[in-house]
C-alpha cells in the first residue's frame, strides 16, 4: 500500500509575490526593451532585416524562461519534491481547462526553434494572410494587407497548413495577372509587361531570382501573367499595382485593350462549367 | 609632365594587369577569337584612363566611340563604316533608359556587336553592368569581364604624387590631428512613429585608421604622408577619381594636413521614391533633369527630390546635369545596397 508522504509547501508571503511580480515585470520590460532595439537595428541591417528579428523571439522565450526559473527556485525555493508537486498540480490544471494555453505555449516553443515561418515573413496561417509582426508565447501576430492586426494561436500550426511566401528571404514573388483582348498584339503586349516588370522600383532580378512573362490563350481572352521578385515584401502590394498601372498606361499606347466584360464573364461561366 | 613623350603604360599608376588583360584579349583576336571586352567600375574609378591607355597603345587600330548623355537615336551608335577593327566605346551605360521602351537603342547596340566582325572594348558603369546583366544576360555578349579594382594605400599615394615634383608637397602635422580619437562621438537617429518624434543617441565610431596605426604599428610613430594616404584611400574606399579629388579639396598648396582631410559622414534620410531617383544618378553617374523626368514619369516631383538630394550634399546640380558627388560615392552605395536598389 502506498504511503502519503506530506510534502511541505513553501510559505508565499507579500514579498514572495512581490518579487516574483517584480522578476516578471523585469523580464516584460526586458524583452520589451531589446525588440525595440532589434528591431530599430532590423530596419538598418537591409537585407538582413528578417535574419536580425529571427532572434526576437527565441530571446523573448529564453528570457521568460530564466525569469520563471528564478521565480520557481530563487524565491519561491522549490525543492524537487515541490516541483513534482508543481508538475502535478500543472498537469491537472492543463486537463480541466489550459491545454489551449498549453499549446499555444508549446506551439511558440516548436515555431521558434523549427522556424517555419519567422518574423518578417509573409504567411497564411488559416484564413489570415500577412506580415508576421511577432511570435509571442500564445500567439502570432499578423499585419493583414489592411492593416488589421490579426492574432492567430501558436496551435494552429499543429493543425492546419502554414505557407510562408518568403521562407526568411527579404524578397517574395509577386505574380501578377493581366487580361488583354484576343485581337490584340500580344507579342507587343509580353515586351511591354516584361519591360514594366524589369524597369520598376521595387523589382529584385538576380541568376536565382529570375522574372518571367507567360501567356495562356482562353476562349475569348488572353492572361499575361508575370512573375518576379519584389525586394522588400513590404512592397508586395505597391509592386504589384506598379506593374499594373505602367503596363495599361503603355497598352493603350499601343491599342492592346482589355477583355470586354461580357467576354470574361462567359469565360468565367465557361471555366466553371 | 609631358605624358606623349612617355610610354602609355609607363604613365599609369595601378590597373596593369587589367591592361594586360585588354592586349591578350587584342592579340587573340588577331589570332581569330573575339572576345569582347566589357571594363566595368563604380564611378571616378578610372574607366576612361584604361581606354585613353589602350587607345594610346594601339592607336593603329582603333576607333573610338564615347558618350556623354543618355542616347536617343539609333545614328549615335551607328559603328562607321570605316571604323578600324577595334572598336572602343566609353560609357555604355548611357544606351539604355530605366523605363518601358527604354531598351531599344541597348538592343540595337548589342545586335551591332554579335554581328559585328571587329572586337569591342566597352566600359560600364558597375551599377548599370550589375542590372543589364541580370535583366539581359549582357554578360554573355562580353566575355572579357574586367571589373577595376580598388587602389591600395600606396598606389593611391603614387597616383596622387606622381604629378608633383619630389619633395614638393610639405606633410605636417596638426595639432587638431592629435586631438583625433579612436573612438569618434556621433548621434544616432532614431525615428518614433507613433509620436512622431525623432531620438539622437550618442554612440562611438571606431576610427579604424588611427586605431590601425596606434595598435597594429604598436604606437610606433608612423610617417605622417603614410597617415594622410591612408586616410584619403579608407574614406575614398580605395577609388582612385575620389582619392584625387579628396586630395584637392584638402591640400593648402604645397602643406596638406591630416585634420584637413574631411572624413565626412552621411546620414542618409530618403524615402524610397527619393532613394530611388538617387540609384538613377548613380547608374548613370551624370544624368540631367529631364531626361530623369522622362524615366520616372509624372508619379515623381523631379525637381523636389533633386533639390532634396543636393540639400543632403549626396549629388551636385550644375546647369546642364544631376551628378553624384564623389566623396559621398561610398555612402550612397551603402545605403543603396541595404535597400536592395544596387544588387
Amino acid at each position: 500500500m502506498a504511503e502519503n508522504i506530506p510534502v511541505e509547501l513553501p510559505i508565499v508571503d507579500i514579498w514572495t509575490i512581490i518579487n516574483s511580480i517584480l522578476v516578471i515585470l523585469i523580464a516584460y520590460l526586458f524583452i520589451r526593451a531589446i525588440t525595440f532595439i532589434l528591431v530599430v537595428i532590423s530596419e538598418r541591417a537591409g537585407q538582413y532585416r528578417i535574419t536580425v528579428k529571427m532572434v526576437i523571439p527565441l530571446l523573448k522565450f529564453s528570457i521568460y524562461g530564466i525569469a520563471i526559473y528564478i521565480v520557481l527556485k530563487d524565491i519561491l525555493h522549490l525543492g524537487s519534491e515541490q516541483l513534482i508537486l508543481f508538475g502535478g498540480l500543472l498537469g491537472a490544471g492543463i486537463g480541466f481547462g489550459l491545454k489551449d494555453l498549453f499549446a499555444d505555449i508549446i506551439g511558440g516553443i516548436i515555431i521558434t526553434l523549427e522556424k517555419p515561418y519567422q518574423v518578417g515573413d509573409k504567411v497564411k496561417i488559416g484564413d489570415y494572410y500577412g506580415e508576421v509582426s511577432d511570435i509571442g508565447l500564445r500567439a502570432t501576430k499578423l499585419v493583414t494587407p489592411d492593416d488589421n492586426l490579426v492574432s492567430a494561436p501558436n496551435y494552429l500550426f499543429f493543425t492546419q497548413a502554414v505557407a510562408s511566401a518568403n521562407a526568411g528571404a527579404p524578397e517574395m514573388m509577386v505574380v501578377i495577372d493581366l487580361f488583354i483582348d484576343s485581337d490584340s498584339d500580344s507579342v507587343r503586349a509580353i515586351k511591354i509587361l516584361k519591360e514594366s516588370v524589369a524597369t520598376s522600383k521595387y523589382v529584385y532580378i538576380s541568376k536565382k531570382r529570375p522574372y518571367t512573362v507567360l501567356m495562356k490563350d482562353f476562349p475569348f481572352y488572353r492572361r499575361l501573367r508575370a512573375k518576379a521578385y519584389v525586394n522588400d515584401l513590404r512592397y508586395e502590394f505597391e509592386f504589384e499595382s506598379e506593374v499594373t498601372r505602367r503596363t495599361w498606361i503603355e497598352f493603350s499606347k499601343h491599342g492592346i485593350k482589355a477583355p470586354k466584360v461580357n467576354v470574361m464573364e462567359a469565360g468565367t461561366l465557361s471555366k466553371a462549367g | 609632365m609631358n605624358s606623349d613623350k612617355k610610354e602609355p603604360v609607363k604613365e599609369m599608376i595601378g590597373f596593369l594587369d587589367e591592361i594586360a588583360k585588354i592586349q591578350t584579349a587584342i592579340a587573340d583576336f588577331e589570332c581569330g577569337q573575339n572576345l569582347n571586352i566589357a571594363i566595368i567600375s563604380e564611378p571616378f574609378a578610372g574607366k576612361t584612363t584604361i581606354l585613353d591607355v589602350i587607345e594610346k597603345m594601339n592607336s593603329e587600330k582603333v576607333t573610338r566611340l564615347s558618350f556623354s548623355s543618355i542616347v536617343k537615336s539609333k545614328e549615335d551608335i551607328k559603328i562607321p563604316e570605316n571604323s578600324k577593327r577595334v572598336v572602343i566605346i566609353d560609357d555604355c551605360n548611357f544606351l539604355y533608359e530605366r523605363k518601358i521602351g527604354g531598351f531599344e537603342n541597348l538592343e540595337y547596340f548589342l545586335r551591332s556587336v554579335v554581328t559585328s566582325s571587329n572586337i569591342f572594348i566597352t566600359t560600364w558603369n558597375l551599377y548599370s553592368w550589375n542590372y543589364l546583366d541580370e535583366v539581359f544576360n549582357i554578360g554573355d555578349i562580353f566575355p572579357v569581364q574586367i571589373k577595376l579594382p580598388k587602389f591600395t594605400k600606396d598606389q593611391v599615394k603614387e597616383s596622387i604624387l606622381s604629378k608633383y615634383e619630389a619633395n614638393e608637397i610639405k606633410f605636417e602635422e596638426d595639432v587638431e590631428f592629435e586631438k583625433e580619437k579612436v573612438f569618434e562621438p556621433r548621434k544616432f537617429t532614431i525615428s518614433i512613429k507613433p509620436l512622431e518624434k525623432k531620438i539622437h543617441i550618442p554612440y562611438y565610431k571606431l576610427n579604424y585608421s588611427l586605431l590601425k596605426v596606434r595598435l597594429l604599428k604598436k604606437e610606433e610613430r608612423v610617417g605622417i604622408e603614410e597617415l594622410i594616404f591612408e586616410k584619403i584611400q579608407r574614406i575614398s574606399n580605395g577609388n582612385p577619381g575620389v582619392s584625387k579629388i579628396i586630395w584637392n579639396k584638402s591640400l593648402e598648396y604645397p602643406i596638406i594636413k591630416p585634420s584637413k582631410i574631411n572624413d565626412v559622414s552621411f546620414n542618409i534620410d530618403l524615402d524610397y521614391k527619393e532613394s530611388f531617383v538617387l540609384f538613377l544618378i548613380l547608374s548613370m553617374k551624370s544624368i540631367n533633369s529631364d531626361e530623369l523626368s522622362e524615366i520616372l514619369g509624372p508619379d515623381f516631383q523631379v525637381d523636389k527630390i533633386i533639390f532634396r538630394l543636393s540639400n543632403q550634399g549626396l549629388i551636385a546640380v550644375d546647369d546642364v546635369s544631376c551628378n553624384i558627388k564623389p566623396e559621398a560615392l561610398k555612402s550612397i552605395a551603402d545605403f543603396l545596397k541595404k535597400l536592395r536598389l544596387v544588387w
